[in-house]
């Protein structure tokens, strides 16, 4: 059985189609249809190699003999294909470039036959509110080429689900968009306009569907121009808006409406050194930012990151702000937050992991936590207050005990489960391969400290060695530990304490 | 009838909150159970308890509830007492006793409440009221095996006994989540009906127990035993209530020979590990530390399991000698292993007062304070405002409160204060632009450290060039109120959102 493409599933059984006259052009000739083998990962019994299923998604060819689609319809992908409108053939696919924080991937077909007759397409602009738009794919309710259309229904920032944690420009549409239609384009007047990408499933809201808008698509196209995707950049701090008049006054400020106050300064971001909490920042690459928060940028009234949006890993942005009342400015060179990557999905890695002793440690992220239910309050105030209260300083890594596969030497450990590691023999666990390292020292015991007040964990490393060929054949275990990912850089600034 | 309904179902509310939205089975129509006899009231001992409760709105904390009624059954004791649940006195404006057969009546005081072991003791205002009623004398021996009936009233005043079958008895964790206490557990085949609200359960017509908690689907029932009614019933005799004592220890078993062995236990299994100590606390004050194993409480060894022998119930938990069979004021004698070498230390016990946590877990009785500064309203965090987001209160809160509250000790190991927050905006001139701030934990006010609302009323005394600096731990991190804007928009933000008054101090 084949899955359809598409976030948040949708459960629609009419699908409208209106294909006469096709003002798009042939769009036949420039659409294909993408079925991706993927292999799920398995968090819970990390050592396998997780569930296989098969998904159909839609793309379409741009210039340069490539195929655009959706990051979710080829993540995790093992083996791909592409089929043409009117060719029997199934043609192998490779995954060139996939941004997961923007739900956009490249193909590439070897096979020349396949590129016979197949037309790339163009990109348009921003389509106006009210303007009608046609969305192509193969959504579910039949084998061939379906058309929808409605018109453009709201421009907004948005979260895009397939990361969790991503939010850029997305255009509300009223076309019917299914299952199936992810990947596929969004024309007006002949050319693509969007990339249909995610909508709410029925029993939510009927009719919001929503499309990625060529300016996400131009920026994805760019960034990988050096043959290398480098993500979106942040500035890596919160921020309030400043409308209270007894506030402004306290701060200095002018009565004229503008600036923003800064809350939390991620120390690992890139105004880490450079911002401080309690500025004021008054203007971003000079244009001045509203006391709630937007800019006049490019003849629209957009939200401030948008300005930061448009830039590449390296490019620097220009801050304006009041510290303590003096006029100062900033230049910040922009990069990634990495300490945020934890809350959202990751795709195409194997999960990390250390098996000892029969204790299954884990590094937390929004995956294992779903993938485990876990509900422990701890557990979830490091997940939630991870960034914000700068956890990462000293765990840039949480490792948390998610399981343990019962053996004699263990049996009374049942209680250390949904635990997060501190220590081991007083050396600090902040990473992964800290722990496992930690493991590797000759000792007479491990004693394994916990966050919080409960008992040490004690193992005696005598008795995990006699144990170590047992559980691994009971549970079928072919590897103790995947490593295989760095973890992430130790941040440059010295650790500041946090509770 | 349309009282009735809304009362069963407080009723079950009550009992068992996972079964509230169920319709219940009207059971007011059924006849005694006559297979185990009817008996008159009034030679039973039972009295009605109507009580008027009125909690406080902690989301609106000058004001409270509106107010409700709930009836419920009283044993009669010794010296014109009547013994009744803390839970059915909670917030009470009004308390009623009625004579069952007669319909007679006269309002009763609250002597002594004790919301950590779900009891309390009323006297009625007229000393004659229970003349004629037998006092029931408590029935300490109960054992697992034993029948004990359970007292509900008709509303003729008929008596109905249902029987039941005591199937445990352990130490169980008491509703109001702060100590365990001993609980028989049993099987029985009981109804709900009028009346029901504090159930007596008798053995040869003593007291044996009182109703804790009832889960009709498994007919399981909880109860408070005799011997925890008694050592209430000591200590409301005394001068001064002084409430069950408490160790302020949290201990983990030593089944596990490596723990046991990291511990330098080279003996003979047993005792238990000691995990954490609250601060202040008897077992802090008398040296206990994190490590310990405690092998013997007075002359009661522990096993590694954490439980003694009881010479009437076999096993049972440690936590037992210290809150239901001791007194506040006692020493008990512990006796540990510290890195394998023995050790005594002698613990005077004290009951932990709710001033002694710094997120209190049963302030039901006193007015929540707040106070309104502009339109902000700043309150002490407690468990009876988290518990204003419902039964599911602990994933639904605001989660960060939440986490305070479970992990306090570990927080706030000095102790000795609360948690200020700023809980809500009421828009007005000084708050414009703040109106979507909400459940900021305030760390200082005009430069000053907040340790309660007391230190908040005095830091507003002394702004800050002109202006109310307030500093929040999480985002926007500052606001900042003109003083004299505030000052000036008080006597009107008090009059458009009807407040009484724009603080309550503790």
């Amino acid at each position: 059985m084949h899955r359809f493409r598409f976030l948040i599933c949708a459960l629609a059984l009419f699908i409208v189609a209106d294909a006469h006259g096709q003002p798009n052009g042939q769009i036949q000739s420039s659409l294909v249809r993408i079925t991706s083998t993927e292999v799920e990962p398995d968090y819970r019994a990390p050592w396998n190699s997780g569930s296989i299923g098969r998904g159909v998604g839609a793309g379409f060819v741009i210039d340069g003999q490539r195929i655009l689609t959706n990051a979710h319809v080829v993540s995790n992908s093992r083996y791909l294909t592409v089929e043409r409108e009117g060719d029997p053939n199934k043609y192998p696919a490779t995954v060139l470039f996939v941004a997961h924080d923007c739900d956009l991937a490249l193909l590439q077909v070897a096979a020349p036959n396949f590129w016979k007759g197949m037309k790339p397409l163009s990109f348009g602009g921003i389509p106006a509110l009210e303007s009608t738009v046609s969305a192509y794919g193969y959504p579910i309710g039949g084998e061939r080429m379906s058309v929808t259309t409605g018109i453009v229904s709201r421009i907004d920032f948005n979260l895009y689900t397939h990361s969790a944690i991503d939010s850029h420009l997305a255009i509300q549409i009223s076309a019917q968009i299914n299952p199936g239609n992810s990947g596929g384009p969004v024309m007006q007047t002949g050319k693509v306009v969007g990339v249909a990408f995610q909508g709410y499933s029925g029993d939510i809201a009927q009719g919001v569907a929503y499309m990625i808008p060529t300016p996400v698509i131009r920026r994805f196209l760019k960034d990988i121009e050096d043959g290398h995707y480098d993500r979106y950049v942040d500035l890596g701090i919160t921020y309030s808006k400043l409308q209270n008049p007894a506030q402004r006054h306290y701060l200095g400020l002018k009565d004229d409406d503008r600036g923003v106050l800064v809350g939390t300064v991620i120390d690992a971001g890139p105004c880490g050194k450079l911002l401080q909490t309690g500025d004021v920042l008054l203007s971003i690459d000079g244009y001045p930012i509203a006391s709630d928060a937007f800019v006049e940028y490019e003849g629209e009234r957009v939200q401030m990151p948008e300005v930061v949006e448009r830039k590449f890993k390296g490019d620097t942005v220009k801050l304006d702000l009041l510290r303590n009342q003096q006029p100062m400015s900033v230049v910040v060179t922009l990069g990634s937050v990495w300490p945020y990557f934890m809350q959202g999905h990751s795709y195409d890695i194997r999960p990390r992991y250390v098996l000892y002793g029969g204790l299954l440690f884990q590094p937390m992220s929004l995956d294992l936590l779903e993938a485990y239910r876990i509900s422990d309050l701890r557990v979830r105030h490091f997940f939630d207050f991870f960034v914000t209260e700068q956890i990462y300083l000293q765990h840039p890594e949480v490792i948390i005990l998610t399981n343990i596969l019962p053996d004699p030497t263990n049996t009374y450990l049942m209680p250390f489960r949904s635990s997060i590691v501190d220590e081991i023999n007083g050396q600090k666990i902040g990473t992964l391969q800290d722990l496992a390292r930690a493991f590797e020292q000759p000792a007479d015991r491990f004693v394994v400290k916990m966050i919080g007040d409960g008992p040490p964990l004690v193992l005696d490393p005598k008795q995990v060695e006699g144990a170590r060929e047992r559980i691994k054949t009971r549970y079928n275990v072919f590897q103790e530990q995947n490593l295989d990912e760095q973890p992430p850089a130790k941040p440059a600034v010295a650790a500041q304490t946090h509770s | 009838m349309r009282t009735t309904a809304l009362f069963l179902i407080a009723l079950l509310a009550a009992f068992a909150p996972a079964e509230a939205k169920k319709a219940p089975v009207p059971v007011k129509a059924l006849p005694p159970m006559a297979a185990q006899g009817a008996v008159q009231a009034k030679e039973v001992s039972l009295v009605r308890v109507n009580v008027t409760g009125q909690p406080f709105d902690y989301f609106r904390p000058w004001q409270k509830k509106a107010p409700f009624s709930k009836r419920a059954l009283g044993a009669v004791l010794a010296h014109d007492r009547v013994l009744v649940t803390a839970d059915l006195v909670a917030n009470q404006n009004y308390v009623e006793l009625e004579r069952a057969e007669s319909g007679e009546k006269t309002a009763a005081n609250v002597v002594v409440v004790d919301y950590e072991a779900n009891l309390a003791l009323l006297e009625p205002s007229d000393k004659k009221f229970l003349n004629g009623l037998q006092p029931l004398d408590l029935a300490l021996d109960t054992v697992v095996g034993d029948r004990l009936a359970a007292w509900q009233l008709e509303a003729t005043g008929t008596l109905v006994v249902t029987e039941g079958i005591v199937t445990t008895i352990g130490v169980t964790r008491y509703p109001a989540d702060v100590s365990d206490f001993l609980t028989y557990r049993l099987s029985i085949p009981m109804q709900y009906r009028d009346n029901s609200y504090t159930v007596p359960l008798v053995k040869n017509n003593k007291l044996a127990a009182l109703l804790l908690r009832f889960d009709p689907r498994s007919q399981t029932l909880d109860a408070i035993p005799a011997p925890i009614i008694a050592h209430f019933l000591k200590d409301a005799s005394g001068p001064k209530y002084q409430g069950f004592p408490s160790l302020g220890v949290s201990f983990f078993p030593t089944r596990d020979p490596e723990l046991r062995s990291y511990a330098g236990e080279t003996g003979k299994p047993g005792g238990v590990y000691v995990t954490s100590i609250e601060p202040g606390q008897p077992a802090d004050k008398a040296g206990l530390q994190r490590g310990d194993i405690v092998t013997a409480v007075g002359d009661h060894v522990v096993d590694e399991n954490g439980n003694y022998v009881d010479a009437l119930y076999g096993k049972l938990e440690v936590s037992n000698l210290l809150t239901g069979k001791a007194y506040v004021g006692d020493t008990v004698a512990l006796h540990i292993q510290r890195t394998g070498k023995p050790l005594t230390l002698n613990v005077k016990l004290e009951h932990r007062a709710e001033e002694d946590y710094v997120v209190p877990p049963y302030n039901i009785d006193d007015p929540p304070p707040y106070y309104v500064l502009g339109g902000l309203i700043f309150q002490e965090l407690s468990r009876q405002y988290l518990k204003e987001w419902g039964a599911n209160w602990q994933k639904d809160a605001p989660q960060d409160f939440v986490y305070l509250d479970k992990f306090q000790s570990e927080l706030f190991p000095e102790g000795k204060r609360r948690v200020v927050i700023l809980s809500q905006v009421l828009p007005a001139n000084s708050t414009i632009g703040y109106d979507d701030f909400s459940y900021l934990v305030v760390k200082k006010v005009n430069g000053k450290v907040i340790n309660s609302l007391g230190d908040l009323a005095e830091a507003v005394k002394t702004p800050v060039n002109g202006f109310h600096v307030i500093e929040t731990a999480d985002d926007p991190k500052q606001l900042e109120l003109g003083a004299s804007e505030v000052a000036a928009e008080a006597d009107a933000l008090q009059k458009n959102y009807g407040l009484p008054a724009l603080q309550r101090l503790p």
